[in-house]
């Protein structure tokens, strides 16, 4: 067992060290090369370098990684990251001043008192990225007032001092905290770079890009936004929680609402894009302070002041210029230190599981029924798919064909009625739950993840299947991560070689037709392996000469099991496809057959044609 | 019931500046759809150019203001506000949603706030001003102070809040009387449909950036030599009114007003009323409001703030 056990650990080390030799490259080398002398730093005695401002500013450099994963990855404005700093600094002061905590304790209490506040102020995350900021906003005025008012918890004026302290069992020196910031700055920098290379970062990248369309695929907003914005937090926490012992003395006024934007300056002057974007602006922060500190002594300014308006002004500048930040300027002579990447590499198709796993699993839906305000969109409609059939949706304009879609699909939820994947009543399922259940859809628009490749777009609707998809195992980039990783790349080129397009895989998404990009929409919704299959408007906009491919793609997956549910205007599509045709009109199914039965019926004339009046 | 009386009539006039920024937030949100983070100190900014011409930058006495100058001073600080409140939409707001960059407009008004901040703090440099009074309202009742039901009352909080409440009721006439204003309207409801029907919609979103901070800051200067005044006074003003517009989920101006009254009213009862031995204290004053919008837009949003959603 125990022999069995480390001989797998064994193989796996040994593979992921050789995946590391083959990802090695000279960028690798001059950034073990970079951290190595960093770390001698302190022990140079440097003359003018104050070992304690460094560890300092790497504390900084910290939080402001973190901040990167908020603002880079999940592209949510945070106004806050200096607050969060404030609340570890101040927790972890407080327990280490008062009840006499150890250093280490205290500094992750810290952390867990900043996720404690990122998780209240959180559920904005939910609403559009502007109300982060307002949220955001208000939290960092709130933590400064409150220490500014309540004295008892901030020590007033003088501030609350902190004791001398251990850290890893040594003196809490300045040049043990570089070390430790430094090695945090690391940990924290290679962990992020890898969440935001593997599952994690595509959630969240397809989340900034298109919210609807990513949410339809089953990835799950709240969840990994809030996700992204806790471990920000966390890392500010932690990085306040040790810095304060660093400075002996926690001063309310450090902390002002002025210093979270300066950590959102930081970010967007390095780059926000780049995992190491945020740290190198904390540099460029500091290496412009120390121009800017005797020039205003030369100026004869308030040094607090100038800093201010140096920062505020340097973010004008960079936005003006487009906003990209240094590190995505430098990225073509980085790019030259790296090996030719590995991406060349294609995975080979395979391993998707379309269609039925064994249970009967059509889709029923009883009396639905949704009404806006006084206009009733759906009027109690009954429906029924069964599996390896395709049956089409049609009717006029607000007839409520997308509203049922969206009702199917938990989008929205029915004011009646009910929605069965199988025996199994949908009612309380959200919609990542129905795509893991089997019951994929495909939105009417052209939206697209304009940042990425088909086949990352495609890879976006495996979330659902993946099941070692979190952030801490793509942190650790753990055997299983990545075993999946490689499957869900199969599957996604096989869920593109469905619909024609796996020629395309590493084409950017930009580059892509339109037609092209309803078809890496509906790639995406297989690679969920759904048994239900809900198009919308799949032929809008498509040639003549399309229509057949269309038509070939479409019973090529209802061949594999899938009941497939088209709702769509072009008849030439549903004659060539579709077996059965129901018709709404006001809300209401009022007509169900062949296309040619439900074509004579007088109701479907009178509503496409209008009544006859001669 | 006389420190009741006090906390209401103190509380409507600071809830009448409080409620003219909320209304100044909610028409800029409607408007744009973004959040002005500079609009507490481009008003502050107003502020302090009206104090620098009224009186320099050197401490000066309630009663230094004459009249004559005292209005030459307000008009500049007029003009400077709505400048800037202009300037801020057009070179920062307007470039970055015409974009779709949410992070521009957010890092580039909260720049603009923090540098406003830094001037006003790099030319004031004292940790607080006492803004001259035009009005001599020292001369009613007892120094200033007159006694309503046995409560003591600043004779200036019954002035502030007239005068606030004129502001909001005229502007909310303007807004659905005037043409300008049913162009406001028809910009806010729908501002592709507005531009395609011919209404200059950056023109007149540029100047109800402008406007607004005019308003909030007659109000303010009303309210000034009340306080000592800062750096901070125009920032916290529009924190408060940001608070304000938020309660009510950024609904109509009015109501916007309204919770602006609200806010002031709860905050003065915050500070000075207590239940027996229980009490909150003015500690409490500032954090609880914000403490509580903030969870109130995390647990409870408006339907258009989740509409990115689908």
């Amino acid at each position: 067992m125990t022999a069995a056990a480390l001989a797998r650990t064994g193989t796996e080390l040994r593979r992921a060290f050789a995946e590391a030799r083959s990802g090695w490259s000279t960028g690798a080398w001059i950034a073990v090369a970079v951290v190595a002398l960093a770390a001698l730093v302190p022990f140079l005695s440097l003359p003018g370098v104050r070992t304690d401002a460094l560890a300092n500013t790497l504390y900084l450099a910290v939080a402001a990684t973190g901040l990167g994963l908020t603002v880079g990855a999940a592209g949510l404005p945070s106004l806050g990251q200096g607050a969060f700093l404030a609340v570890g600094a101040f927790t972890s002061a407080l327990l280490m001043a008062r009840e006499g905590w150890p250093l280490e304790p205290a500094a992750l209490a810290g952390g867990a008192a900043a996720i404690v506040a990122a998780l209240l102020s959180g559920g904005v995350v939910r609403l559009r990225p502007a109300f982060v900021a307002v949220s955001t906003w208000l939290l960092a005025w709130l933590v400064w007032l409150f220490l500014l008012a309540f004295p008892s918890v901030s020590g007033g004026s003088q501030g609350l001092i902190v004791p001398e302290k251990n850290l890893l069992g040594l003196s809490a020196t300045p040049t043990v905290h570089f070390e430790v910031a430094l090695g945090l700055l690391v940990l924290s920098a290679v962990g992020i770079a890898a969440v935001r290379r593997g599952a994690p970062g595509l959630e969240l990248s397809a989340l900034r890009q298109a919210p609807p369309l990513a949410t339809s695929l089953g990835v799950r907003l709240g969840r990994r936004r809030l996700g992204a914005f806790a471990a920000s937090a966390f890392l500010a926490g932690l990085a306040g929680g040790l810095s304060v012992q660093l400075s002996a003395v926690a001063d309310p006024s450090a902390y002002d609402p002025f210093f979270s934007f300066k950590l959102l300056v930081a970010v967007l002057l390095g780059g926000a894009a780049a995992t190491l974007g945020p740290a190198v602006g904390i540099a460029a922060l500091g290496l412009i302070g120390l121009v800017a500190d005797p020039l205003a002594r030369l100026l004869q300014l308030p040094l607090e002041r100038f800093d201010t308006a140096v920062a505020a002004i340097l973010l004008l500048f960079v936005l003006a210029l487009g906003g990209a930040g240094i590190v995505p300027w430098l990225e073509p002579w980085i790019a030259r230190l790296r090996r030719p990447e590995a991406r060349a590499r294609r995975a080979r198709a395979g391993g998707l599981a379309v269609g039925p796993m064994g249970n009967d699993a059509a889709l029923r839906a009883e009396g639905l029924r949704k009404a806006f305000g006084g206009v009733v969109a759906l009027d109690g409609l009954s429906l029924e798919l069964t599996r390896g059939e395709t049956a089409a949706l049609v009717g006029p304009n607000g007839s409520g064909k997308t509203t049922a879609l969206r009702l199917l699909s938990g989008t929205e939820r029915p004011d009646a009625g009910r929605v069965l994947l199988g025996e199994r009543d949908l009612a309380d399922e959200p919609t990542h739950e129905r795509v893991r259940l089997g019951l994929a859809r495909t939105l009417q628009t052209t939206v697209a993840f304009p940042e990425l490749t088909a086949l990352e777009s495609v890879l976006v609707g495996r979330t659902v299947r993946r099941r070692h998809g979190g952030a801490i195992k793509a942190a650790l980039a753990t055997p299983q991560a990545r075993e999946e990783q490689r499957t869900a790349e199969a599957a996604g080129v096989e869920a593109l070689a469905l619909v024609g397009l796996d020629g395309q895989a590493e084409t950017p998404v930009p580059e892509l037709t339109s037609s092209q990009r309803r078809l890496v929409a509906l790639a995406g919704a297989l690679a969920s392996e759904p048994q239900v299959l809900l198009v919308d408007e799949l032929a809008a906009g498509a040639g003549a000469d399309e229509l057949d491919r269309l038509a070939e793609i479409v019973e090529r997956i209802r061949g594999s099991g899938v009941a497939i549910l088209l709702v769509e205007h072009n008849l030439r599509l549903i004659r060539l496809v579709a077996g059965r045709v129901i018709v709404l009109d006001a809300g209401r199914a009022v007509a169900e057959g062949s296309l040619t039965e439900v074509a004579e019926s007088d109701v479907v004339r009178s509503s496409y044609l209008g009544a006859r009046r001669l | 019931m006389t420190i009741g009386l006090q906390v209401l009539i103190s509380g409507l006039a600071a809830g009448g500046v409080y409620g003219l920024f909320a209304a100044g937030h909610t028409l800029m949100y409607r408007l744009t759809g973004i959040v002005n983070f500079a609009f507490g100190d481009l008003v502050g900014l107003g502020i302090f150019a009206t104090l620098l011409v009224l009186a320099g930058t050197a401490p000066v006495t309630q009663a230094g203001a004459h009249e004559p100058r005292f209005l030459g001073a307000l008009i500049v600080g007029l003009v400077l506000c709505v400048a800037a409140g202009v300037a801020t939409y057009v070179g920062i707001v307007q470039p970055y949603l015409s974009r779709g960059s949410t992070i521009g407009w957010v890092a580039g008004t909260a720049a603009v706030a923090f540098a406003i901040r830094a001037v006003i703090g790099a030319t004031f440099q004292r940790s607080s001003y006492v803004f001259p009074d035009p009005l001599p309202f020292h001369r009613v009742g007892h120094d200033g102070f007159i006694r309503v039901g046995g409560a003591q009352v600043q004779a200036r909080a019954f002035f502030v809040f007239g005068l606030a409440l004129a502001l909001a009721l005229g502007s909310a006439w303007l807004l659905e009387r005037t043409r300008f204003g049913r162009a406001l309207r028809a910009v806010a409801d729908d501002s592709e449909g507005a531009r395609v029907v011919g209404v200059p919609v950056d023109l007149l979103v540029a100047l109800a950036f402008g406007l607004v901070g005019a308003l909030a800051m007659i109000a303010a200067i009303a309210a000034a030599p009340g306080e000592a005044v800062n750096a901070n006074t125009g920032t916290l003003l529009g924190l408060k009114g940001l608070v304000a517009a938020l309660a009510v989920r950024f609904g109509p101006p009015l109501r916007a007003f309204a919770a602006g009254l609200v806010l002031g009213v709860l905050e003065a009862a915050i500070a000075n009323v207590h239940l027996g031995s229980w009490q909150l204290g003015p500690s409490y004053r500032e954090v609880l409001p914000i403490a509580f919008v903030l969870l109130l837009i995390a647990v409870w949003p408006s339907r258009e703030a989740l509409e990115a959603r689908e």
